[in-house]
């Protein structure tokens, strides 16, 4: 079952592009075409504005939280080419850190991985990938992909934080050696992986399967498993599900969950990594799963956040 | 921003927007002629592919073409269903209308021709060319002289016409259908004039002309979404500008787009997004316009020529093409960016840096990058969705309701419909009730047997009940054995198949305890030997009369089986048994093992049935496991051969591990807790399933405690926190099974720490286990500070927060152990700590109710508190080694008990007085050929009597101790004091058998020692130990056995097994002796 616990009215003065809980799901943020950034307390059902985050010049695209352990933060992306990074202190929001480095929409942010500090990936319609990470002091270090996707970058995803050769034992103890890695999809129907080495980010893959605009790009969180899994979506209206065994990360296959009808917006995996949500055009929403048998089957429509399940059974798989 | 250039003078088509990838077709302009005055021409196909950065298109295709064109266009129709085909139509200067294959020009294939159809039905050069977006076999063309002309691609060779052709006669330089209603077209000519047709009434219904006479219409495009408006261009440098009409207010133009300052060339509006209108004119610009507001929204950079085509790409829209006089196609973004970047990788083309300039984006964006639906995943199984209406009305009186909605997302149901029931049962200790359901709902067989052990644990009398589950009946046997011997034969038991005849019947009595059965057995079948030393077992009147019979008839067979329960060395069976005779194996382990050993020997038989790895002998291990009360090995023997990753497969394990944990904590009347890493995951798992469909409060219950792993404490922080203010009034997260505590038999004062509980589980005493911890609470982290990002550490700070002030922290996890009062006198164990663990010294209790035989005890006397009959407890109120342990051996009974009742009374009776046996009797057992070596103790075992506790492994442990601490000056006078009372009582005793029992008392009360130097027992027990003390030096030994028992009943037994019971035979004795 999907079903309404909360309704959050946000006076939003223009069309909303993202919604984004916080770690403990205790707080919603928002953005707007109407240029401001909300933040809600949502526990115990209710709905409080918390702030109203006003200093982008354009529409903001996506909103992401920073892990707890780095306090209250929360990162928005905007048409006004910024990347603004808002902290809480004392109970009010302020601006921690704008930047400016891109020349065109920013249309997506990610925070990486907790393991691997303060890191926020940026990417633009300009075609380049920023990551920006936190050295202390209110300093950002900079580092730029230019030209990562031409005529634009639309969105960008973090790889869950495992070390190489050992996919399920972490050692404690030692800081573990990770590899950052990240996914990328742009306007030159290219999903792209990238990985840090000394220092540098260098391009690892480039998966091609869409004919379109590749809108999304969703890597799904681990689950002890050594398999990686990516799911992207397209203008094209297809959403494919990448999968990759082999440890070096070389060998990514794609399957093809599903064809729409529209543009597939957006692909958001569950913090268990079992159910892909699909959202595209339409305002359609799908909740999709991966049977015993590896297959992909929707399990529910969603409509103004209702929706019935229905299971997945090895029949009406084979029926399928 | 500029994206792909290529030389050419020529009219531009994009492909359709299903085709892909993107093509661009160009055919060589009519009227414009170069330098060279070439007049060749061709039809080229490009690849306009972004994923090279170059500003090289690749040629796919070149078709050499007798004319020069005035337009092109490319149709969707005949495009494949892979997107790729359709049909180019080009309308050249001569009147001529070709339709080409596109695949064809791009194949090269020599055997088909490239030109599918070709017109010469105009009279002039074809200016204006479009193609239906409804019907795409629907092309409409126009030439001179008033020449419109509909063409039918499956019927190319006889057009119609849209109605009489318009007066005077003109050139028509546009045609465009309407982008809503497929019927209707749109004419324009130079002079300004529009016309808009009816095809299905074949006349032009409106006519539309501003009557300045300066409109020369270069342009005209119907609005996307709206079917009565449209624009058109005029070239005319004195009136430069687009209007916008509404065919509903036809008389003027609705709104007129100035800025241009020369008169305009060419007109595209995006398909994509209504609010751009693109515009080239002869002031050499390309301006973007929002019709809607009549404001230019974006310039292109240009180069300084007149660009007579640009065309919106239709698949990418972003993307627009520019064809300009000075012979050049660019592709261009409007989405800015740095020409720069772009051209890096192209750095040897790049002649000049003019284009090392930030191209802004459109100043609104465009609708294709607003998104406007999302649904993203929220921890606990919440789904986050918001949605925009499609297309608001113009100027709504009512403002939108931008809403997002939170939702709980379950996927699981039966999950957690189980998962609920489970909880309940939990919650309300109804157990029995638990499983008798999953015994009446269970899906198969093994499944069903381990409900019904599972069950069995919850009910009285476990032992016996785990026997008839087994398939040995003591009722039935008894019925048997009355029997006359020749129906046996007829009788093969099915249960015990491997046992036939009379050897099956002795076995099974044997298996279930009946000595007197065996022994008339084995005398009735002339097996002496057997039934003599059966009769050992059996008793002394039992021996009495066997060896009377056996003097009279002599015969011989040999078993295992008898030689083990003689000997005692279970080991030897269930490490050498047929695995296929595991059911009587596991028999005879709860019928006679040593409760101190049962556990293990339980794990031991487990562990050989688990290691044949197949999914029968795992569910048998299982049952062996469920028997000796070992959670982790249950846990691991059943992940190995059942999917348990699975929600429902996980349930299956959770629900079988918390009823045996259940069962368990019911026995100690405490918590159980399992350090265990396998169901630590499992259980982690568990949570986390439950967490994702939302059951954050039931997650938490089953979270592991006392972990230091980083991804347990994160869940629980995150569950804790997640929940909001419902957590902050909630117990601290680890009050885990509090709730059935209550539940619980009366809890005498006997519920001890979890910790001490665990060391009964851990078959040694597990060195890694730490004291009860509290909810880690991390160190709080100060952002801002360098501090806060050095590498950071699992734990995770919840410093920052406003979330609940209350930590889990901030009360005793677990809470305190009850500890048990000394002043509270353990009545409920009266009956049962009388009765002595091991061999019971002859002078022990007289009157105290007789310890029944396995299984009798329920018929006489109050029953023990705890568990009735097989549970009697080691005089420590925690019976030993798991749930279906056995109980102390019958033999302790004193002699001067009176006799019961029942059939078993000979049993009972027996009394040996005797610590060894006489050695004519315990020589030919040493003579058997027992498969397995014998310990060299066991000539000192009486046959039938378990040993005592841990013998070998306690005689062991002093070798491997290498420094001996000093005992604790404090202490030093409990040694001092048992020490001399066992000196006393040597002195005093004068039977050997006394003496013996004081010789081993000297050895053991070592053990006491070595705790007492590593300082390894509790306050509880030093206390009650120094009372002892002063009790044995007042002489006041009765005293001194009451506060034994306070002692052992209210301890862990592990932690005193070693020395406890001897110290209550030191002090009987010296009661006795009256040293």
């Amino acid at each position: 079952m999907v079903s309404v616990i909360n309704t959050v009215d946000t006076s939003h003065e223009d069309m909303i592009h993202d919604a984004q809980m916080d770690y403990y799901g205790t707080r919603l943020a928002t953005c707007s075409s109407d240029r401001t950034v909300k933040i809600f307390d949502v526990r115990n059902g209710g709905q409080i504005l918390v702030a109203d985050l006003r200093g982008h010049e354009g529409p903001v695209w996506q909103v992401a939280w920073a892990h707890p352990m780095f306090g209250n933060i929360l990162a928005s992306c905007s048409y006004d080419r910024k990347v603004i990074i808002w902290k809480e202190d004392n109970g009010s929001w302020d601006k921690m850190y704008e930047y400016t480095g891109h020349e065109s929409s920013v249309n997506s942010v990610c925070w990486g991985p907790y393991e691997f500090g303060l890191i926020l990936a940026c990417g633009s319609s300009d075609g380049a990938i920023s990551l920006l990470t936190f050295t202390g002091d209110q300093q950002w270090d900079v580092k730029k992909i230019s030209n990562a996707h031409t005529i634009g970058c639309n969105a960008v995803s973090w790889a869950p934080a495992v070390v190489p050769g050992s996919l399920i034992d972490q050692p404690s103890g030692q800081k573990p050696n990770y590899v950052k890695r990240f996914v990328s999809g742009g306007c030159d129907n290219l999903v792209k992986l990238w990985k840090e080495e000394d220092g540098q980010w260098k391009e690892d893959q480039k998966l091609e399967a869409h004919s379109d605009w590749v809108r999304d790009v969703g890597w799904a969180p681990s689950i002890g498993l050594p398999t990686s899994t990516i799911a992207s979506c397209s203008q094209d209206g297809r959403v494919f599900i990448w999968t990759c065994d082999d440890p070096a990360g070389n060998t990514w296959t794609p399957e093809l969950l599903h064809k729409f009808n529209d543009v597939v917006w957006h692909v958001s995996w569950s913090i268990t990594g079992n159910i892909l949500a699909v959202s595209g055009g339409d305002n359609k929403v799908t909740l999709w799963k991966e049977s015993m048998d590896g297959r992909w089957a929707c399990i529910s429509d969603v409509s103004k956040g209702q929706g019935a399940v229905s299971t997945i059974t090895d029949t009406q798989q084979t029926e399928q | 921003m500029r994206l792909k250039e290529i030389q050419r003078t020529a009219h531009q088509a994009w492909s359709p927007a299903g085709h892909h990838p993107i093509h661009l077709a160009l055919g060589t302009s009519a009227q414009q002629l170069d330098a060279s005055f070439n007049t060749t021409a061709a039809l080229e196909i490009f690849e306009v592919d972004f994923s090279d950065p170059s500003l090289e298109m690749q040629l796919k295709g070149s078709l050499p073409t007798t004319n020069r064109l005035h337009s092109i266009v490319w149709v969707n129709f005949g495009m494949g269903a892979d997107g790729t085909g359709g049909r180019l139509v080009g309308g050249s200067e001569n009147g001529t209308l070709t339709v080409y294959n596109p695949e064809v020009i791009m194949s090269a294939r020599a055997d088909a021709d490239a030109v599918v159809g070709q017109s010469d039905k105009h009279t002039g050069p074809i200016r204006a060319l479009d193609f239906n977006p409804f019907q795409s076999n629907l092309l409409a063309s126009g030439a001179n002289d008033s020449e419109i002309y509909i063409w039918d691609l499956n019927n190319f060779s006889s057009p119609m016409t849209p109605g009489a052709k318009t007066q005077p006669a003109e050139d028509i330089s546009v045609v465009s259908w309407n982008r809503q209603v497929q019927h209707i077209l749109a004419s324009a000519s130079p002079s300004g004039k529009a016309v808009v047709w009816d095809l299905r009434k074949n006349e032009p219904i409106i006519k539309i002309s501003d009557h300045s006479n300066r409109m020369h219409c270069s342009g005209m495009l119907w609005h996307p979404e709206v079917a009565t408006q449209l624009v058109l261009a005029s070239e005319d440098d004195r009136l430069p500008v687009i209007q916008m009409w509404d065919l509903r207010f036809a008389t003027s133009p609705l709104k007129v787009l100035e800025n241009h300052t020369r008169g305009i060339l060419s007109i595209s509006w995006s398909q994509a997004d209504p609010e751009l209108l693109l515009s080239s004119a002869k002031d050499n610009r390309i301006l973007c316009w929002n019709p809607n507001t009549a404001e230019v929204i974006y310039e292109l950079p240009t180069a300084n020529q007149w660009c007579f085509d640009v065309q919106w790409c239709p698949r990418n829209p972003a993307l627009l093409s520019a064809a300009s006089f000075d012979g050049r196609i660019t592709v261009y973004s409007v989405m800015g960016g740095s020409l720069k970047a772009q051209q890096q990788s192209t750095a040897d083309k790049v002649t000049a840096c003019s284009y090392d300039t930030i191209v802004p984006p459109l100043k609104k964006p465009p609708k294709w990058v607003r998104r406007p639906v999302g649904a993203s995943f929220a921890f606990g199984g919440k789904l986050i969705t918001f949605e925009n209406p499609k297309q608001a009305p113009v100027q709504s009186p009512q403002p939108v309701p931008r809403q997002v909605f939170m939702s709980q997302v379950t996927t699981e149901t039966e999950f957690l419909q189980r998962s609920r029931e489970l909880q309940a049962a939990l919650q309300s200790g109804s157990f029995n009730n638990y499983c008798q359901a999953k015994i009446q709902n269970a899906k198969s067989d093994a499944e069903q047997d381990i409900w019904k052990f599972l069950l069995v644990n919850f009910e009285d009398e476990a032992r016996i009940k785990f026997l008839r589950l087994l398939g040995f009946s003591k009722d039935d046997l008894d019925k048997k054995v009355a029997l006359p011997r020749e129906s046996y034969l007829a009788c093969n038991h099915s249960l015990c198949p491997s046992f036939e005849d009379t050897d099956g019947l002795i076995s099974q009595a044997l298996l279930v305890g009946n000595f007197e059965g065996a022994v008339d057995l084995c005398l009735n079948d002339g097996r002496y030997a057997e039934a003599i030393l059966l009769s050992i077992s059996g008793g002394e009147e039992l021996l009495k009369k066997t060896q009377q019979k056996y003097l009279s008839k002599q015969k011989n067979s040999i078993s295992m089986l008898i030689s083990s329960v003689v000997t005692q060395n279970w080991r030897d069976i269930v490490q050498s048994c047929e695995l296929d005779n595991w059911k009587e194996a596991l028999a005879a382990l709860l019928t006679y093992a040593h409760p101190e050993e049962f556990a293990r020997l339980c794990d031991t038989l487990g562990g050989r049935l688990e290691h044949e790895k197949t999914e029968k002998r795992c569910l048998q291990a299982c049952l062996c496991y469920i028997c000796s009360g070992n959670i982790e090995k249950l846990v691991e023997c059943w992940a190995s051969q059942r999917e348990s990753s699975t929600p429902l497969g996980l349930e299956d394990l959770v629900e079988k591990v918390m009823m045996l944990r259940k069962s368990i904590e019911r026995l100690r009347n405490s918590e159980v807790a399992v350090q265990s890493p396998i169901l630590a995951e499992k259980l982690t798992c568990y949570a986390g399933i439950l967490a994702a469909e939302g059951s954050l409060g039931t997650a938490m219950t089953y979270l592991p405690e006392n972990t230091d792993q980083p991804g347990i404490m994160m869940l629980r922080d995150r569950l804790f926190h997640a929940q909001g203010e419902a957590s902050v009034g909630q117990q601290p997260p680890n009050s885990f099974n509090r709730a059935n505590v209550s539940t619980a038999k009366p809890a005498p004062a006997a519920a001890a720490p979890k910790a001490q509980i665990m060391q009964l589980y851990a078959p040694c005493p597990s060195p890694g286990f730490l004291p009860h911890q509290p909810f880690h609470q991390p160190q709080p982290m100060l952002i801002g500070g360098p501090s806060a990002f050095s590498p950071p550490g699992p734990p995770m700070s919840a410093a920052n927060l406003s979330g609940p002030p209350l930590q889990p922290s901030s009360s005793t996890p677990g809470g305190m152990p009850p500890m048990p009062s000394p002043g509270v006198p353990p009545t409920s164990f009266m009956p049962t700590t009388s009765i002595p663990s091991g061999p019971m010294p002859p002078s022990s209790q007289p009157g105290a109710p007789v310890p029944m035989y396995p299984g009798g005890l329920h018929s006489q006397g109050p029953a023990p508190p705890m568990a009735s009959g097989p549970y009697v407890p080691m005089g420590s109120g925690y019976p030993q080694g798991g749930p279906g342990a056995p109980a102390v051996k019958p033999f302790p009974a004193p002699a001067v008990a009176p006799p019961p009742t029942g059939k078993w009374s000979l049993c009972i009776q027996k009394v040996p007085d005797n610590y060894t046996p006489p050695a004519p009797i315990t020589a030919p057992v040493m003579g058997f050929p027992v498969e397995a070596p014998q310990p060299h103790d066991h000539a000192q075992v009486p046959p039938g009597a378990p040993q005592e506790p841990s013998v070998q492994l306690l005689q062991q442990l002093p070798a491997e101790r290498v420094e001996q601490k000093e005992i604790p000056a404090e202490h030093m006078v409990l040694k001092s004091t048992f020490d001399s009372l066992v000196q006393r009582c040597q002195l005093a005793a004068r039977d050997p058998q006394t003496k013996r029992k004081l010789d081993d008392a000297a050895k053991r009360l070592g053990f006491l020692y070595d705790k007492l130097r590593e300082q390894s027992l509790s306050h509880n027990i030093l206390n009650g130990l120094h009372e002892i003390s002063r009790c044995v030096a007042s002489q006041n030994y009765q005293r001194g056995l009451e506060v034994h028992t306070q002692v052992v009943s209210s301890s862990n037994f592990s932690e005193i097994s070693a020395f406890m019971p001897i110290l209550k035979v030191v002090m009987t004795i010296a009661n006795k002796l009256g040293v």
